[in-house]
């Protein structure tokens, strides 16, 4: 057995002044093989990062190591002094940063940033640095004229290419990669993705995949370490997690993951989507105001946004480049009570609609209609009676709501403005939403201030807060994009049950077509500006037609479909 | 798993905590916690308590004379006494309440004046932006104390009020443009947009959401005001320019400087109020550390392992 790293009974803690300490990581013990491609996966707060910088050395106060060791190839690397830390980088082990893009100095060139690393550790010759320099950007897929070039002008993309190359140019035995494609655009993701799967091949290092998706590792990875709550839950080869999950955790998070191309797609709390076809938007004009909200006394939507030949220019950010052409020509409409999915990949244009649709922005050119509202040109009081109306769900519930102000507060200034309760009224209906939105008991959560809930707890509050006005559209950008894997399908599930109790529209903006199977009638799939294809949201992505809406769907990562052949 | 869940009996009592109350706990915890901000604390509290029991401490008035003039320290006069034949250490107790008292004013006066002018500032876009900018950018190219000096001339024996005044008009302007820097980014953040969905005046936005995410800097921004607004104080007064007949710290070195105290060898005469007024200023700036590590909280963990 040849053992790279082996680490027993390790255990970081949190502490700081004022704070009660944290066990992120409580007694892990694991081996790592030499030249293996190894998952870890945990959904947020699991402690997978903490551990991956623990094995790497790398974790800064308040975290310390309190207990366990980490052997690496036999001698414990919590013992290093920091020079022969230093030194071991080289040849040792290296980590890939989560904003590895945002990794590089934005003043420096990408050969300097070579440079210094040889400079450092001395380990290629002068004379080699070049040539050096060309074969590593050339392994991450990089022309060599990218060298030249500064961070800056480099995308999210390269940028992330450049800080692998770097990391390589250490040839380290050991490379550590945290969520290395988390913020980048899907398409973009799986192409990285693809590249550190053959570099793992060509180059033999031993390679740590740290990831929140379980999709992505299962793709790639040969054996998957499970985190949950700071232990490894579940060691196992990647084909055994998937046909045959032995714990609870692994089976749930499992669980959420479907092909958005099967005929019936199934998550907890969603069954039977298979065919939604125009029998949908009946049913959601039919079956309205069933259940617990009566107070909003069948008022469903009635009026339709109509978006005709709209195009949004930004002008060009430097001299000399030009006008960027965000969303071009684009018509639709979005009937009262349709559900209809914007989907593309960053970049496409989608979110500027959602700015469009809300007044924040004024288009270039065409006109955005609600009603009689003309969007594009409206004065102050009309702003507002547009948001009375028209109500958007923020994609990241950690800065949707002001962390200073108790979810009571927050949910009581829009019942103020729009509804016009006061006192005792007010609070009536604030605790009235928490229940819809299922937040229950609804005294306690309206006392607790956004810090005090999980994340998918903050995103049902924000949602109360879109419905406090009874609006008859809703805007959703990416409500989901931000939330671990298990909470993701209770927020969709909710949003589902709304739209159909309350017969409200929505605008499901989303990359995720996953999600936007489930929840809509309709779909365009935006590509540069442009839709590129639209209709039937079972029917586009069961027989995609445009080539564009073909990589999207490849993209979405399916463990299923990656052990398929091997199975 | 949405609606349905049903609801516990929770303990029907109000559960509202005193979270205002916890969080200026807290607040204190983290400045104790921090050495420097302790030392701060502890000097400032000193220079309080002194300026507050000034009649029980003082063995003498503030402006009893009649004592031998010029006369050196002794058991009766622990200081000495002045040119005119006060006790020095009564004067200094006494010039404490100014010192402190208008410290605090001016500085919570300019602060004031910097967060209503900072905030709108930072929230509006367009001409009223640009007004703002260029009556700030003015203030700040305007050599500080020149300026504070040509005010108090032309101002002419206001006392206390003009002091207070003149600081404030000179001493706003730096703390509007930090406070306009921290609510442009924090107006960009979703919570603000969510609140103009919510159908919130801009007034409300700035000031219910954007002002109570600042307190850190804007407390930071006080006791940097304060500082400056004793040293000005202390400055103008020594230059005659305030009011020569209350007792101050800065009158004190007035007086001395015009008896040739230096010369008479009543080098305490200059060196007490000055070493009282540096001592003052140091207790704000060590309590800013503290209050830098609020703000940061990176600076509250401690050297790395």
């Amino acid at each position: 057995m040849n053992h790279i790293l082996e680490v027993k009974d390790l255990s970081v803690v949190y502490e700081s002044n004022g704070f009660t300490a944290l066990q992120a990581v409580d007694h892990v013990s694991f081996v790592l093989e030499a030249g293996e491609f190894v998952g870890l996966v945990g959904e947020s707060g699991s402690g997978k990062s903490t551990l991956g910088f623990a094995i790497t050395r790398l974790q800064k106060p308040p975290a310390r190591t309190n207990g366990g060791q980490i052997l690496f190839r036999g001698k414990d690397i919590r013992e290093l002094d920091v020079e022969s830390l230093r030194q071991q980088r080289q040849g040792g082990f290296a980590m890939v940063l989560q904003s590895g893009m945002n990794a590089l100095n934005p003043v420096r060139t990408i050969r300097n940033h070579f440079i210094d690393i040889f400079r450092a550790h001395g380990h290629v010759e002068k004379s080699r640095w070049d040539a050096r320099q060309i074969e590593l950007i050339e392994k991450v897929g990089l022309s060599k004229e990218a060298l030249a070039r500064f961070p800056g002008e480099l995308s999210g993309g390269m940028r992330q290419r450049v800080s692998i190359a770097l990391a390589l140019s250490l040839e380290p035995q050991l490379m550590v990669f945290d969520e290395p494609t988390t913020a980048l655009d899907v398409l973009v993701q799986q192409a990285i993705m693809t590249t550190i799967k053959s570099l793992q091949k060509s180059e033999g290092f031993t390679a740590v995949l740290i990831s929140h998706d379980l999709g992505v590792v299962l793709e790639s990875t040969q054996r998957v370490l499970v985190m949950h709550e700071g232990r490894i839950v579940e060691d196992a080869s990647s084909a055994e997690i998937l046909q045959n999950p032995q714990d609870e955790y692994t089976r749930m998070l499992l669980s959420h993951y479907a092909d958005p191309r099967a005929e019936v797609v199934e998550l907890p709390g969603f069954t039977e989507r298979a065919s939604r076809d125009g029998a949908g938007a009946g049913k959601a004009s039919g079956t309205t105001a069933a259940g617990t909200t009566a107070s909003r006394e069948g008022r469903s939507a009635d009026s339709a946004i109509v978006v005709d030949q709209v195009s949004m220019v930004y002008p060009p950010p430097r001299r000399g480049e030009s006008a960027i052409t965000a969303v071009d020509d684009v018509s639709f409409t979005l009937e009262p009570g349709e559900s209809l999915a914007l989907v593309g990949a960053s970049g496409s244009g989608k979110s500027t609609i959602a700015k469009l649709i809300t007044g924040i922005e004024k288009p270039t050119s065409g006109t955005v209609k609600f009603g009689s509202l003309d969007v594009a040109r409206l004065g102050r009081g009309q702003i507002r009676e547009l948001h009375r109306n028209v109500q958007m769900i923020f994609q990241d519930p950690y800065s949707a709501l002001n962390p200073l102000h108790t979810v009571e507060y927050t949910l009581t200034r829009p019942v103020v403005n729009f509804g016009g309760l006061r006192g005792p009224q007010a609070r009536r209906r604030v605790l009235e939403l928490l229940e819809t939105v299922g937040l229950a008991p609804v005294e306690q959560f309206a006392a607790k201030l956004p810090h005090q809930l999980s994340g998918g707890q903050r995103q049902r509050v924000v949602i109360a807060r879109a419905l406090a006005s009874n609006p008859q559209v809703l805007i959703a950008d990416e409500p989901v994009s931000m939330l671990d894997v298990s909470l993701r399908a209770g927020v969709l599930a909710l949003l589902e049950e709304l739209r159909e109790q309350w017969g409200v529209s929505m605008l499901y903006i989303t990359h995720d077509l996953l999600s936007a199977r489930l929840v809509t009638e309709n779909i365009m799939v935006l590509n540069g500006g442009r839709v590129v294809e639209r209709g039937n949201t079972a029917q586009v992505l069961q027989h995609p037609e445009d080539d564009y809406t073909i990589r999207l769907l490849d993209a979405v990562p399916n463990p299923a479909r990656a052990w398929g052949a091997a199975v | 798993m949405t609606t349905t869940q049903n609801v516990t009996k929770s303990t029907e009592k109000a559960m509202r905590p005193p979270r205002r109350l916890a969080f200026i706990t807290r607040l204190a915890a983290t400045l104790w916690a921090n050495w420097k901000s302790r030392l701060g604390l502890i000097i400032l509290a000193c220079f309080i308590f002194v300026a507050i029991f000034a009649p029980l401490l003082a063995p003498y008035g503030a402006s009893q004379d009649g004592f031998e003039r010029n006369a050196d320290a002794s058991a009766a006069h622990w200081f000495g006494t002045t040119a005119a034949g006060e006790d020095v250490l009564s004067q200094l107790i006494y010039g404490s309440q100014i010192s402190v008292s208008v410290g605090f004013i001016a500085g919570l006066l300019s602060t004031i004046v910097a967060i209503v002018i900072g905030l709108s500032w930072g929230y509006i876009r367009g001409f009223g932006a640009d007004v703002i900018n260029f009556i700030v950018n003015l203030f700040l190219v305007i050599p500080g104390l020149p300026l504070m000096i040509v005010i108090a001339a032309y101002l002419q024996n206001g006392g206390l009020v003009m002091i207070v005044a003149v600081i404030v008009i000179t001493g706003w302007a730096w703390g509007a443009r930090v406070l306009r820097a921290q609510t442009q980014t924090l107006r960009s953040r979703d919570f603000v947009t969510a609140a103009r969905f919510s159908g919130e005046p801009a007034w409300r936005i700035v000031f219910k959401e954007i002002l109570p995410n600042m307190t850190s800097i804007i407390a930071g921004g006080f006791f940097g005001a304060a500082t400056s607004a004793i040293l000005a104080e202390a400055g103008l007064e020594f230059l005659g320019l305030g009011d020569s007949s209350i007792v101050s710290w800065g009158t004190i070195l007035y007086w001395a400087q015009n008896s040739n105290a230096l010369l008479t060898g009543q080098w305490i005469l200059l060196f007490a109020p000055g070493l009282c007024i540096a001592l003052l200023a140091l207790s704000l700036t060590l309590i800013n550390f503290g209050v830098d590590a609020i703000s940061n909280p990176r600076l509250r963990e401690g050297k790395s392992r």
